[in-house]
């Protein structure tokens, strides 16, 4: 009598629940579990003076971040992070419309041509990082040893070891390594104008640059917000070719954000300190990365 | 047109073979054979000979060691080799790689992923032990050793060999060239010196800035003249701030440091690694390499004919200091392997075999290193190989430690060592003011010691 009641209980309250919650459950519960889980508990240890080895995580309140603020090695990565992500965004956009225009254009060998602007796309961080840094090696690299046989040795610079060099480098290494990503995204973007628009301005009297001024660049904005927005957010979190190009230095030179989080938490087992900063480092994306959004949303047509 | 068929259908299977039968290759031939019994090449290996107390089951346990050093990469790898071979129910994973990162910092995202080798190469010995990492060497294995250093009253570390001393490795030719008939006596001659070579149209000093550990030999040996020599127990002064890095004598050695890079060292000092030293010493780009006996064997790989000299570099008034004193590193057990008696048995077997008379003198032979075991051991050693062992033989040459090879109330934070070689690069690449700059260390000292005493 009871197993029947129980029974209809059951199948009442199985009833009620949506296939569709079905169907989600066993992603909350995985999205919970290496998501959500992990970034309360990071909430919490950005609290701690926890070393990332040991057992014991003492609470130390707010002085974490009170660091963040005083230090002069945090501001210079984050003045880093800034300059990165600013000259990546502007350079690869600009880059990838001027690929993107080209191959859209060209007669012959497109696909060929297409390819090979994505081919570095495809190369890891951490390969191209490597790469980079012997074409760029002062005694052994390339670009030096080319400079010595025009008889230009003393123009040889050490592009990863002085200061005034050594984010130019990675920022050019990285553009080099993304501009195919993004003309994907505006050869897409292209396709999508009207021919009837260019021809009727074509016919105008326009020439390709008011064409392009006027008709292409201002039908882009969808793909310019998409392209901007990716952009930034992998600037942001730019850390491979960091890692292997010039391991933050020469000194701090070139630290950023992320890898200074990756630096302090593991290089210098303070793991409290370093989640403190990637809580920072989170807001700071989020709150650009809104702003960005609403600021290019503007400037799209709908056609 | 059906022909074509088949072959397009039969090219991926043969590629699919292939690649199958590759593997299985390797797999017959990097891993030793689970039966005991079979005929295996150990028997013809020298050290070849299984002890007793070797687990017959077949046992896996993983390795990790600081490759940074070509030569001891090299050696370490050849002896899991031939322990492999002189065991075959053991296995030994290892987990090492080059990586561009400090080895501390590899190992604790080693220890991140849940991947802390079983027996590790541990330079860190006071973090990893306070957080329980690792365990006391077995008993039956401290005796092997003349002596094992200890932290807070336990021996953890199986020592891979005694700590060498830096010197200058000085190519013949280039000093020939610029003119130099006698090794220096005192800091000044040595200046004096570099000046001639300048002249003679060669980078005196090439240096390997890329790699932090290399950093360390240049800057130890100015702190070492300055203020180790004579205070051994600076460190647990700086501790308990009665001692600064603003005071005269480090502010001196820091200032020297920053003098001789500025002038003397090769322009591509930071974008260097270790391992490209050799080529550009051998080369004829530079003349002098600061750094140990382990480099003998990289240089002579390099170029056999290249013919070098070695010489410890000594201070203003003529003293002479060197690294030298035995600190708390080398092999050391981790506390997960140590709760499972078929590895430890393993381990122990494998530390046995390294450290036994035969393999142990190829080791060292190959880095050139000064043997730890009790048991006198002994090798062909080169010309220069004897200069070092008779300057560690001079009992006017005082005998010290780098900054962070200090233990007990000298061990220093254990993440100031890296931090402290990175803001001195930043001293000579900004033409910092010293005095400045080691304010920053006092603040970051203090800083690292507190946060180290609220764990």
């Amino acid at each position: 009598m009871n197993d029947t009641k129980n029974q209809s209980a059951w199948s009442r309250w199985t009833g009620r629940i949506s296939p569709t919650v079905v169907f989600l459950l066993p992603a909350i519960a995985l999205y919970t579990l290496f998501v959500v889980t992990p970034t309360f508990s990071s909430a919490y240890l950005s609290f701690t003076s926890w070393d990332g080895v040991s057992d014991k995580i003492h609470f130390i309140g707010f002085d974490n971040f009170t660091e963040i603020w005083n230090s002069d090695r945090v501001h210079n990565a984050l003045k880093n992070t800034m300059i990165l992500t600013f000259a990546l965004v502007v350079l690869e956009n600009i880059a990838a419309i001027a690929l993107a225009v080209l191959v859209d254009q060209v007669r012959w060998a497109r696909n060929l041509f297409r390819s090979v602007f994505y081919f570095p796309v495809l190369i890891s961080g951490i390969v191209m990082g490597f790469v980079w840094t012997i074409i760029l090696n002062y005694n052994f690299g390339v670009i030096n040893r080319m400079l010595e046989l025009i008889g230009l040795a003393s123009w040889k610079i050490d592009w990863l070891g002085n200061p005034d060099f050594a984010l130019i480098s990675i920022i050019l290494s990285t553009l080099w390594k993304q501009a195919g990503y993004y003309m994907i995204i505006y050869l897409a973007g292209l396709q999508g104008i009207p021919q009837d628009l260019t021809e009727a301005a074509s016919i105008d009297g326009a020439g390709k640059w008011q064409q392009f001024r006027r008709i292409t660049f201002p039908l882009l904005a969808g793909s310019m917000t998409v392209s901007s927005v990716l952009s930034m957010i992998s600037s942001l979190k730019i850390f491979d070719q960091i890692a292997v190009m010039t391991d933050g230095g020469p000194g701090f030179e070139t630290e950023t954000l992320t890898y200074i989080v990756y630096k302090v938490g593991f290089g210098e087992l303070r793991q409290g300190f370093g989640t403190a900063m990637a809580m920072v480092l989170f807001l700071l994306i989020l709150i650009i990365t809104v702003i960005q959004v609403k600021v290019l949303r503007r400037r799209e047509v709908q056609l | 047109m059906s022909k074509k068929r088949i072959l397009q259908a039969a090219a991926p299977a043969v590629a699919l073979t292939l690649i199958l039968s590759a593997c299985g290759g390797n797999n017959n031939n990097g891993s030793a054979s689970p039966s005991a019994g079979s005929s295996s090449p150990a028997s013809s290996s020298p050290a070849a000979s299984p002890s007793a107390s070797a687990p017959a089951k077949e046992v896996t346990f993983t390795i990790g060691y600081a490759t940074g050093d070509p030569a001891t990469k090299q050696a370490i790898s050849q002896t899991i080799e031939a322990f492999k071979q002189a065991h075959p129910n053991i296995k030994i994973k290892d987990y090492s790689e080059t990586t561009s990162a400090s080895y501390l910092d590899w190992l604790k995202t080693k220890d991140a992923v849940g991947e802390f080798p079983d027996l590790v190469e541990m330079r860190d010995t006071k973090v990893f032990a306070d957080s329980g990492k690792i365990v006391e060497l077995p008993s039956e294995l401290v005796g092997l050793f003349s002596n094992v250093p200890e932290v807070d009253g336990k021996k953890y570390n199986a020592p891979l060999t005694l700590n060498a001393p830096q010197g200058i490795i000085y190519s013949k030719k280039a000093y020939e060239k610029a003119g130099v008939t006698e090794l220096p006596k005192t800091y000044d001659e040595f200046l004096a010196i570099q000046e001639k070579l300048k002249t003679s149209g060669i980078t005196p000093i090439v240096v390997g800035g890329k790699d932090i550990f290399h950093m360390g030999f240049w800057l130890n040996k100015f702190l070492i003249d300055e203020v180790y020599a004579s205070d051994p127990d600076w460190n647990s002064k700086r501790t308990a701030k009665q001692v600064s890095f603003t005071d005269a004598n480090v502010v001196q050695a820091m200032t020297d440091y920053k003098e001789l890079f500025t002038n003397y060292v090769d322009k591509g000092w930071l974008s260097t690694a270790d391992n490209q030293t050799a080529s550009i010493l051998v080369s004829g780009k530079a003349a002098q390499l600061f750094s140990g006996p382990w480099m003998f064997t990289q240089i002579q790989q390099a170029d056999p004919s290249f013919e070098f000299g070695y010489y410890a570099l000594p201070d203003r008034e003529g003293n002479v200091s060197i690294v030298g004193l035995p600190s708390p590193a080398g092999w050391s057990l981790s506390a997960d392997a140590s709760k499972d008696p078929d590895k430890v048995a393993a381990i122990t077997e494998f530390i046995k075999f390294f450290f036994a008379k035969e393999q142990y003198s190829k080791y060292l032979q190959t880095v050139n290193g000064i043997p730890s075991t009790a048991e006198n051991i002994t090798y062909e050693s080169t010309e220069q190989m004897k200069d070092v062992l008779a300057i560690m033989a001079d009992p006017n040459v005082k005998k010290s430690l780098m900054i962070n090879n200090w233990w007990g109330d000298n061990q220093i934070p254990p993440q100031f060592r890296n931090w402290y070689y990175k803001l001195m690069q930043d001293l000579v690449v900004k033409n910092g003011d010293v005095a400045e700059y080691m304010k920053k260390a006092d603040e970051e000292y203090d800083t690292e010691v507190k946060a180290n005493a609220q764990q």
